[in-house]
């Protein structure tokens, strides 16, 4: 069963993403301190992580959270979620999805479609497991 | 959009074209901010513009003293072709030595360093050959000394008050020394009125020699009091306009930061109330009485409508206060964006049966991505939005011949009357018929679409016909045009 990390400041919005996820046969864990991702991820390592943008201390937590994912764990899946699309300042689009700026899979913009979170989930652990097989 | 009226007279088709408003493409400057030593640079290649002036005036006078001399004799004129050629010569060789280094320092710093250590070499040059010019014109009683006031004024206009008066004193200290030299014989004296028999400086008082010194003097530092006074007027008010701009710069970035909170604030708490509705829907928490499901239902579509009028209003705010400092635009092709765009907007269009026939060819055009993103997305919207389930939606682009691009988006639903056209552009206007058709409806979407349409030039043409449909053709520019009223594509 994969098992996904759920990386989001607002806790009833993180419980609602993890009881439809679960509903899919997902495992879910929750972070409401982004902070502490990376120590999470050690303790246990998810198949994806499905990171918030914007944290309270910082306009772009998410972007430096995914950073250090992709230091530290490599290609760990991540799909960002946000409430700000590309039209407003400091907003991104696909184009700005990078390995090294902004090393994300997708996004999803708030307020999520659940059908859309559920079908991106289900493809990047897809892509996952034929590009690690082993895994 | 508004809805269409009954009556069959209303169901002509009418033409609208949005009117573009704010600054063009073409006039839009950048703000930024240029150092002094730019600023150094670009003075420094207008001097030497006026001195292919200077040397032309030389070559005149060089010809003209040939010319007396040798084919049609002056009798009041003693013109020596030699000296005003030399002259010319000098300041040739002066302009040419300038612009050869600064073709050599491409970058900006060498140039403006260069700039910076040869400025008082060409102010000192430049005087020392008025000096000669003077001398040889006459240093009394003839107006010549009075040249030296071009290069006092530009002085003010460009260097500071204490380097203009530095320039004043060197040039009324080349014309003193220009003074003693004739007057004790060092160098002989010239005029090119000595034909008149005018006394020269060596013929002339010293008190006589002292008040025309002292009178040219007089005449220079009061020109150079009464320039350098308004220049640096000017100029400390230029300082603090660019003062001005920069804390104007620095307040939109940080209202840019805030604006993305606020959007992160009031769209937060509705996802989260959006997501909980979902979950009643899809079961998640046991099966709901059916009047339960009707609640929640409509709970969900409040928060979308209200998520999607938060995100409309932030955007329009954005764009509004961008409006003085546009985004740069860059050269894309408007078929990939409308691409995209269709792509993000089919399972929207496809949950009502509502097809997209795409006929999109390459046309790159001078465009903002993001603002092309909007455009084509809430025009998208609007013929999903006001089409009948089932319905087809047409979208084409393609290159114009002349450069730019047409992208026309027509769809067959409830079309607009007439005499709304013109209103559909303004914030919130939206019909009773439209709002009963589309309840989601923010109202700011052709808001949205007029503001990033005026920022970026983009012509925009509307023709409906009410119960016949809509056809939106967007003019996009081509490097360094402006295009208005372009009919739309009825192919």
């Amino acid at each position: 069963m994969a098992y996904l990390l759920i990386v989001d400041d607002d806790e009833d919005f993180a419980s609602a993403v993890s009881t439809v996820l679960r509903g899919q046969g997902y495992e879910t864990g929750i972070e409401t301190d982004g902070a502490r991702t990376v120590e999470r991820i050690r303790v246990r390592r998810p198949d994806a992580v499905i990171l918030d943008v914007m944290f309270p201390e910082n306009d772009k937590a998410g972007f430096e959270i995914a950073r250090s994912i992709r230091r530290t764990f490599g290609e760990l899946p991540v799909l960002l979620l946000t409430a700000v699309n590309q039209s407003f300042p400091l907003g991104f689009s696909r184009n700005d999805l990078d390995p090294t700026w902004l090393p994300a899979v997708d996004f999803v913009e708030k307020p999520v479609d659940f059908a859309v979170l559920c079908s991106k989930v289900s493809d990047i652990l897809t892509r996952r497991s034929s590009a690690h097989p082993a895994g | 959009m508004a809805l269409a009226g009954g009556a069959s007279d209303d169901s002509a088709w009418t033409a609208y074209d949005l009117p573009l408003e704010g600054r063009t493409a073409e006039d839009r400057v950048p703000v930024s901010a240029q150092s002094d030593e730019l600023i150094l640079v670009r003075n420094l290649a207008w001097f030497c513009s006026l001195r292919w002036l200077a040397i032309a005036a030389l070559a005149l006078l060089a010809l003209l003293g040939w010319v007396s001399s040798t084919l049609i004799p002056i009798p009041w004129l003693h013109l020596d072709p030699a000296w005003p050629s030399l002259a010319a010569g000098v300041l040739l060789l002066l302009n040419l030595t300038w612009i050869l280094l600064t073709r050599r320092a491409s970058r900006g710093e060498r140039r403006a360093l260069l700039a910076r250590r040869s400025l008082w070499l060409q102010i000192l040059l430049d005087l020392a050959v008025l000096t000669g010019v003077v001398h040889f014109l006459g240093s009394v009683l003839t107006f010549a000394p009075f040249m030296y006031l071009f290069h006092i004024v530009l002085a003010c206009i460009f260097l500071s008050r204490i380097r203009s008066l530095v320039v004043t004193l060197s040039a009324m200290g080349m014309y003193l020394a220009c003074l003693v030299l004739e007057r004790t014989g060092a160098v002989p004296p010239s005029s090119v009125l000595s034909a008149l028999a005018l006394p020269a400086a060596h013929d002339i008082a010293p008190v006589v020699l002292a008040l025309q010194f002292l009178l040219v003097a007089f005449v220079s530092l009061t020109v150079w009091y009464l320039a350098s006074r308004l220049s640096s007027d000017l100029r400390r008010r230029d300082e603090e306009l660019f003062a001005i701009n920069r804390r104007l710069e620095a307040a939109t970035e940080e209202r840019a930061s805030h604006m993305l909170q606020t959007t992160h604030q009031l769209k937060a708490p509705f996802a989260a109330i959006h997501a909980n509705a979902q979950i009643l829907l899809t079961g998640h928490c046991g099966s709901l009485p059916s009047a339960a499901v009707g609640v929640v239902e409509q709970i969900a579509t409040r928060c979308e409508t209200l998520t999607r009028g938060i995100t409309a209003m932030l955007q329009l705010a954005n764009l509004r206060s961008q409006a003085q400092n546009p985004p740069s635009p860059a050269l894309l092709d408007v078929s990939e964006t409308v691409r995209a765009c269709l792509a993000a907007m089919k399972p929207q269009a496809e949950k009502r049966g509502i097809l997209f026939e795409e006929d999109l060819s390459p046309a790159p055009a001078l465009a903002v991505q993001d603002h092309v993103v909007m455009i084509i997305d809430n025009i998208l919207s609007n013929a999903v939005s006001y089409s009948l389930d089932g319905q087809h939606v047409r979208v084409s682009s393609r290159a114009k011949p002349g450069g730019g691009a047409l992208v026309v988006v027509r769809d067959c639903g409830i079309g607009i009357p007439a005499d709304k056209l013109p209103r559909i552009f303004d914030d919130y206007y939206r019909t009773t018929e439209a709002a009963r058709h589309n309840r989601g409806s923010t109202g700011l979407g052709l808001a949205i679409v007029r503001q990033t349409a005026s920022a970026g030039s983009i012509g925009v043409h509307v023709e409906s016909a009410p119960s016949r449909g809509t056809v939106f053709t967007l003019d996009f520019p081509s490097p360094g045009r402006k295009v208005h009223g372009i009919p739309a594509d009825r192919g």
